[in-house]
């Protein structure tokens, strides 16, 4: 439909920019060459002197004329004349003096005749002389000869490639007679010539222009305007071409320089207002309307100036027309004020104002296209505009009233575009479009479509016309016709999604057809159908959809459902005030609307309104909008559910007790999944209110029927968990029998055990059984494990981390812990968790943990998916200090770790006042601490120790703080204030034995005595509240006194405690290899075999006991062995002693001792054992290698070498 | 001859005043000027003043065209959606609404006796003859087309019919289009007589001297006042002077002189005998519409109206 306008313009343009082969050709004339180098009387009568001595001389008489010429009288010119006709009559061959002569007769005797057969004369001398030609194509020109001019210049050119004067005013000519091709190679040869002479740019520009090449047009208008920035001409075309390609934002800024040169330029101002609308409707399509519109604001102001500028231009009131009008389809409604404060009348105020400010642009495109039509009534497609117009105008109208038998005004516009154009099939769908009539939009589009088949919008207006007659089948074909034909045409994709309520395509297919339409169109009722399908398919929460909705808002304000949609959108997105004040919003436009909505689409929106608030924490307003609800009898089951539930935030129990009691009555009625929503509502009302046993007596009186479904058989099995007669066993297996699906039944699987881990051993021993049904679920097993490491024997957290060696990466699992903290704290909780390297440790653990250095990569892992997650981090701390430990602190892992408590503490969570992160908090201070100490910075750790310790937490926690304050008083041998933090713990006390224990070893190191021994009674008293384990933490405390007994060389007390502790655990290898270490000692001091036996038997248990072979256990044991005589047994031991070292960590004892051995078998035959493979020499200079200091080495080797 | 402005009403109408026309005194009462306007109204106003007499609503798009009755009793008013609405001018009592296809009705005119109304027929490249007495089509003009009409022929438009106009005796009715011939018929015989040609741009008004029935006066896009023989075919004078498209023409009813109103925003009174403009009104703001001359027989005025939403009285003498 632009077609009329863009041929307007040019009529337009043609006015504004007369041919531009006009007026070009005035050149600064150059004049003759023989410019007076004398004084010209001197040189005139030096002329005139030798003239008279030759007569007959041509050039004489030529300067001579020049001279005259040149002087401003018309005496002299005439005597110039008579010299120049001498000199022709004497030379015929000079150019100049015909040019001269036709000068002289086209200017001042008046003979044009003469003064062209001059002009030609000098012209077929000299082709080249564009003096003479240009003088001579102007007075063509003036006779209107243009033929003759034409040919003239093609003389010119085809004699001389040179004459580029000729090759321009050629053409400029062809371009004037519209021959462009032509014109193109004149004009390029001619800007050979004159490569500077914008005229000629402009011109080539407009010839490429014409010819449909429209770069290197825009290329050679640039070039004009390079030469000439003023070239209007040049800048409006190539803003033109530019519009044309549908770069709007070069062709804006074209015009916008155009009319900075010439700001009444008509052509410009309509370039730039058009150029705004395609740049304003190209973001529309994009959705951006509160941006379409700013630039509409501007088109339309451009417009109209231009209107005043020309107002009997049709094309000018169209465009106006046409930026009306796109204003009016996308000025977007704008919230003004937010949130929930919004009034009713402020709504409905803003609705109206914002439906005036649309009507008013509707009216405004009708009237100028009414301008534009009777400007020029006979260009159809005007009334096609004005009947769409019309169309939006009556849709703001207040009331639309027409008589429905009357042709209705857009209608019959339309049908006036087809009374002039039959053929014209865009007015037969704009027909087709606007009817109201049935049978004539089918026959209108089929009209349309018997001129072009394959008219994509046609066939997609037929579908919608089928769809809206009921005839899905029809309506299908259509839409396929329509799909396969054009693809990037909305409303076919539109209409397939419509079609799911036939239950064709799947939801999730219709939504996505839906969502291309809405991405291929913004409009608002594509994107509110794709809301509803949200809805449907569960897409609520996507983005594109919460766009869509919000672009639908802007533009249907007034209808309701749009805002309620939205408040749906929002509320998946768990925005629930948004979703409130949509609630709101949408009701106000349902009660604005006038009567036609429904009653139970205000009570949907208002159960939508206090569904939101009361998930919004807006308990008073929820009971609210319930009460009103119930005060018009609307309150339906999901109500009442909402009302029940808020009262009870509110504290109204029994109130809401009361509502509850309603909820069976409506359940019959119900939905199964609302059914069951409400007796889970209920049960939980029953047991928060009443408590237990109310809850269980309610729920026994309860019909049978109700709790046939998963979700209520949680609630239930819930409740009976907590109950510990049992009284539910019978509603509950019964209802169990409803779940289905594995992830239900694992979930009920967790409750179980959550209700019989009151009693831990049934909890866990439950879930071993589940895992053995459902090992693929990460919540039992998280379960489990968490059950295992909270088991107050600490005995289990090895099989903790195993159980969940589920990938930490899996989030779905929302247990009572995450996996990775499970992770992390069973890592923690084994203490040799970390090497496989025995380097650092040799692990007597019998229980082998596995999991080993993953559980830090692990919580690495987590720390970079979520490095806000101060407990992921926290653990990792933990886990890192393990492993320092371990390895002695190296100083690289100290550094680490330093800076990650130094983090980890400037957390802000830990400012809360909260007791786990108290806990959390006291230690990381401690980790702090230690590493200070470990690191041998004493200050630091006594200020870390100190700052725990002033933690408001239990005295038994507290305990710790004040141990390791002792350690560092004691390593900088502050001895009294050792002393005063001894008894500061003594005064605190802890039930936790290894502090006890810790106490014992610090007390007896610094021998901070006290009269009642205290820390070992706390000691057995701690023994005996606690019930894990007591023998082991006896054996443990045993060992301690030993070792404190060898330190004092205390050997046969030492051996007392020792052989106690064995007793207690004899288990245990360590244990086993003190005491056989021990009675070895006592044996070499008292020289009695008896020790000798019980070292034996010692160390041996120690090597059964231990799970990897430890070092030192065979040498001892072939030393006793020896000592006892056996000398086999000694060799035997001695070699097994040699594989139990790591490679490199062999002592040089090692190697002497192999060297031992090795002087024993070099008698012997057997050449396969390990000390063979070297001599003995060997072996002492391997174990003088390794510690040279050692004398008895160096005295051995000397003898051997003797 | 000259024109001295009487009275201007600004914002006479909500919108640009399309059109305008006199209607003739009756007994009862004087002379009312009527006029239509792009805001889908009618009004009558009373002269010297310009008093509102009535506003007529109804229309649904723009008012293009006025006529009024020669006996003064009724008038016609079509807008742009080919509604033409007939009324009683002193009750506004609707007497009849014509229908025609969009694009089919522009110029109205009654026929000196008041018996028919013809109407410029746009698009159907004819003048369509309405009886006044039953108001049923009576007759429809064409303009004969110069080759057979093609189906795909996209140039109907050509002869696009914009103007029309009576002769004084009745007997011959012209109409111009858009491609500036004129096309002369004989109502007795509904024969189409012959071409006058001259215009090359869009004849928007055409108007026969009162006293003279062979003098007929033309305004066209291409800024030119013709002045025909109609009988005779030929073209007897050109009026060169508006700067832009002349939309409007009106004679006075001695026939003397006539008025012109232009896109150039000027009305002009041209002498017919001196052929030239005498005075140049530029009171207008916008481009002017309409010119009519008052009723015969009252005191001489001349009405303009314009797309500035203004209307101007002048007294012609």
């Amino acid at each position: 439909m632009k077609r009329a306008a863009r041929g307007n313009l040019l009529v337009v343009l043609r006015k504004q920019f007369p041919k531009a082969s006009k007026n070009k050709n005035k050149n600064n004339r150059k004049h003759s060459l023989s410019v007076c180098l004398y004084g010209s009387e001197d040189e005139l009568r030096r002329l005139q002197d030798s003239l008279e001595a030759k007569p007959e001389d041509p050039s004489l008489r030529f300067d001579l004329g020049v001279l005259l010429w040149n002087e401003d009288n018309n005496i002299s010119k005439e005597k110039a004349a008579e010299q120049f006709v001498a000199a022709a009559r004497l030379n015929q061959q000079n150019g100049a003096v015909f040019r001269y002569l036709g000068h002289y007769y086209s200017r001042f005797s008046e003979d044009p005749p003469r003064a062209l057969k001059c002009y030609q004369r000098a012209l077929s001398l000299d082709p080249t002389d564009s003096d003479c030609g240009e003088a001579l194509c102007d007075l063509l020109d003036d006779q209107g000869k243009e033929t003759l001019e034409v040919s003239v210049c093609r003389d010119a050119s085809d004699k001389s490639p040179r004459a580029f004067w000729a090759f321009r005013r050629l053409g400029y000519l062809l371009v004037h007679f519209q021959k462009w091709s032509e014109a193109v190679q004149s004009l390029q040869h001619a800007i050979r010539g004159y490569p500077t002479c914008a005229d000629l740019w402009e011109t080539l520009g407009l010839a490429y222009h014409r010819l449909g090449r429209f770069t290197a047009a825009i290329k050679s208008y640039g070039r004009a305007i390079e030469l000439e920035s003023t070239r209007v001409f040049a800048l409006v075309e190539s803003g033109n071409i530019y519009l044309m390609l549908a770069s709007f934002k070069k062709g804006i800024e074209q015009f916008r320089q155009a009319l900075e040169i010439s700001p009444q330029c008509v052509s410009a101002n309509y370039g730039l207002a058009s150029g705004l609308l395609g740049l304003a409707k190209e973001f529309i399509c994009l959705g951006a309307f509160r941006w379409g519109a700013t630039l509409l604001e501007e088109a339309s102001k451009v417009a109209k100036e231009t209107t005043i500028l020309a107002a009997n231009l049709s094309c000018v009131w169209k465009l106006h027309g046409d930026i009306q009008l796109t204003y009016a389809k996308c000025y977007p409604w704008v919230e003004e004020i937010q949130g929930l404060e919004l009034t009713a009348e402020a709504f409905i105020s803003s609705i109206i104002s914002w439906k005036r400010i649309c009507h008013l642009a509707a009216l405004s495109a009708r009237c100028s296209y009414q301008r534009a039509l009777l400007l020029a009534p006979w260009q159809a497609n005007i009334y096609t505009d004005i009947a769409i117009s019309s169309d939006l105008v009556y849709s703001f109208a207040e009331c639309p009233s027409y008589d429905l038998n009357a042709w209705q005004p857009p209608e019959k516009m339309a049908l006036g575009a087809l009374l002039l154009e039959t053929e014209n099939y865009e007015f037969w769908v704009a027909l087709g479009y606007l009817s109201t009539h049935n049978a004539l939009k089918q026959h209108a589009l089929i009209r349309g479509l018997h001129l072009d088949v394959s008219l994509a919008v046609a066939w997609a207006y037929l579908g919608k016309l089928y769809r809206k007659k009921d005839e899905k089948q029809l309506a299908r074909q259509a839409f396929d016709c329509s799909r396969s034909i054009d693809p990037s045409l909305a409303l076919p994709w539109a209409g397939m999604a419509a079609d799911f309520h036939a239950g064709d395509p799947a939801a999730d297919e219709a939504f996505e057809s839906c969502l291309r339409a809405v991405q291929i169109l913004p409009l608002a009722e594509f994107q509110i159908g794709l809301a509803k399908l949200a809805v449907v398919s569960g897409h609520l929460s996507s983005p594109q959809v919460f766009g869509a909705i919000m672009q639908a808002v802007e533009c249907t304000p007034h209808y309701p459902e749009s805002h309620n949609l939205k408040g749906l959108v929002w509320e998946a997105r768990f925005d629930y005030l948004s979703a409130a004040a949509s609630y709101k919003l949408a009701r106000f436009g349902v009660t604005d609307s006038s009567s036609s909505v429904s009653k139970s689409q205000i009570r949907d929106i208002t159960i939508n309104l206090a569904r939101s608030l009361s998930k919004a924490g807006n308990f008073l307003d929820a009971v609210q909008e319930c009460e009103n609800l119930k005060k018009e009898g609307l309150l339906d089951a999901e109500g009442l559910q909402i009302y029940a539930f808020s009262l009870w935030k509110l504290g109204q129990n029994n109130m809401a007790l009361s509502v509850a009691k309603n909820f069976p009555a409506s359940v019959s009625s119900m939905e199964h999944i609302s059914a069951a929503a409400s007796v889970s509502l209920i049960c939980r009302l029953l047991y928060c209110i009443s408590g237990l046993d109310s809850a269980i007596n309610s729920i026994l009186k309860m019909p049978k029927e109700l709790f046939q479904n998963s979700r209520i058989s949680f609630i239930v099995s819930a409740i009976n968990a907590l109950d510990r007669s049992n009284r539910l066993e019978s509603v509950v297996s019964s209802s169990r029998y409803f779940l289905k699906s594995p992830k239900d039944m694992s979930g009920m699987h967790f409750l179980i055990a959550l209700g019989s881990s009151l009693g831990f051993q049934s909890g866990v021993a439950h879930l071993r059984k589940a895992l053995h049904m459902y090992p693929n679920s990460g919540l039992l097993r998280n379960l489990l494990g968490y059950l295992l490491l909270s088991g107050e024997e600490w005995n289990d957290s090895h099989l903790a981390t195993r159980c969940c060696c589920g990938d930490t990466s899996d989030d779905l699992i929302h247990g009572l812990k995450s996996t990775y903290e499970i992770l992390g704290a069973g890592a923690v909780a084994c203490y040799a968790i970390s090497n496989n390297n025995p380097k650092f440790s040799f692990p007597t653990c019998t229980y082998q943990c596995l999991n080993e250095p993953g559980a830090i990569q692990q919580l690495q892992k987590c720390l970079r998916r979520e490095p806000w997650n101060q407990s992921v981090r926290y653990l990792l701390i933990l886990n890192l200090l393990q492993k320092a430990r371990e390895e002695r602190f190296p100083r690289n892992i100290c550094i680490m770790l330093e800076r990650l408590i130094c983090v980890a503490l400037s957390d802000e969570c830990y400012s809360k006042a909260n007791v786990s992160c108290n806990y959390q908090k006291f230690q990381l201070l401690l980790c702090a601490s230690e590493l200070s100490l470990q690191c041998g910075n004493q200050n630091d750790c006594a200020n870390s120790a100190t700052n725990a310790s002033s933690i408001t937490l239990p005295d038994n926690y507290l305990f710790f703080a004040h141990l390791l304050l002792c350690r560092a008083y004691a390593s900088c041998g502050d001895l009294s204030n050792v002393q005063k933090e001894y008894v500061r713990c003594l005064e605190l006390k802890t039930n936790c034995h290894i502090g006890w224990i810790c106490l014992k070893i610090i007390e007896s190191q610094f021998g901070l005595q006290n009269d009642l021994n205290l820390s070992e009674l706390n000691f057995n008293g701690c023994l005996m509240e606690g019930k894990n384990l007591p023998n082991m933490w006896m054996a443990v405390f045993n060992l301690v006194q030993g070792l404190i007994s060898v330190w004092k060389q205390d050997f046969l007390t030492a051996e007392e405690f020792l052989r106690r502790a064995c007793t207690l655990a004899s288990a245990e290898s360590c244990l086993q290899l003190c005491h056989g270490a021990t009675c070895l000692e006592l044996a070499r001091q008292w020289c009695d075999s008896q020790f000798l036996s019980l070292a034996i038997r010692s160390l041996k248990r120690a090597r059964e006991a231990s799970a990897i072979p430890l070092p030192f256990i065979s040498a001892l044991l072939a030393q006793a062995e020896g000592s006892l005589g056996s000398k086999e047994k000694w060799e035997n031991n001695l070699r097994h002693e040699w594989f139990t070292w790591p490679p490199e960590m062999r002592p040089a004892e090692l190697f002497f001792q192999m060297h031992l051995l090795a002087r024993q078998s070099t008698a012997g035959s057997d050449s396969s054992n390990v000390e063979c493979c070297q001599s003995p020499q060997r072996w002492v200079v391997r174990a003088i290698h390794t510690n040279p200091s050692c004398v008895r080495y160096w005295k051995v080797l000397r003898k051997l070498d003797g | 001859m000259k024109l001295a402005g009487l009275k201007s009403i600004e914002n006479a109408h909500d919108e640009s005043v399309w059109t305008a026309t006199w209607v003739p005194a009756t007994e009862s009462r004087s002379a009312l000027l009527l006029t239509g306007s792009l805001d889908e109204t009618v009004k009558l106003w009373k002269p010297d003043d310009l008093i509102l007499h009535h506003t007529n609503s109804g229309h649904c798009l723009g008012v293009v065209s006025v006529a009024a009755h020669p006996s003064g009793h009724f008038a016609a008013s079509a807008s742009l959606d080919s509604f033409v609405r007939v009324f009683d001018v002193d009750t506004n009592n609707t007497i009849s609404t014509l229908e025609a296809p969009p694009s089919e009705v522009w110029q109205m005119c009654f026929d000196p006796k008041g018996t028919i109304l013809a109407v410029a027929g746009g698009g159907s490249a004819s003048v369509k003859l309405w009886d006044t007495a039953t108001w049923t089509l009576v007759a429809t003009l064409s303009i004969p087309r110069p080759e057979a009409p093609k189906p795909s022929d996209k140039n109907s438009s050509k002869k696009f019919v914009l103007s029309v106009a009576w002769s004084p005796d009745g007997k011959r009715v012209a109409c111009g289009s858009m491609d500036g011939t004129i096309s002369v018929f004989d109502v007795g015989r509904a024969k189409f007589l012959h071409h006058l040609e001259g215009h090359f741009m869009p004849v928007r008004t055409l108007a026969y001297s009162p006293t003279d029935p062979h003098l007929l006066f033309s305004a066209s896009d291409d800024a030119h006042v013709h002045m025909y023989d109609a009988e005779g075919k030929t073209l007897i004078g050109a009026m060169s002077g508006h700067a832009s498209w002349v939309l409007s023409l009106d004679v006075s009813p001695n026939g003397a002189a006539i008025a012109t109103g232009s896109s150039d925003r000027t009305v002009r009174l041209w002498d017919i005998g001196m052929r030239a403009a005498v005075q140049t009104m530029t009171n207008h703001t916008d481009q002017v519409w309409g010119v009519t001359f008052g009723p015969a027989g009252g005191p001489g005025r001349l009405a303009s109206v314009s797309d500035d939403k203004s209307i101007s009285l002048y007294d012609y003498s």
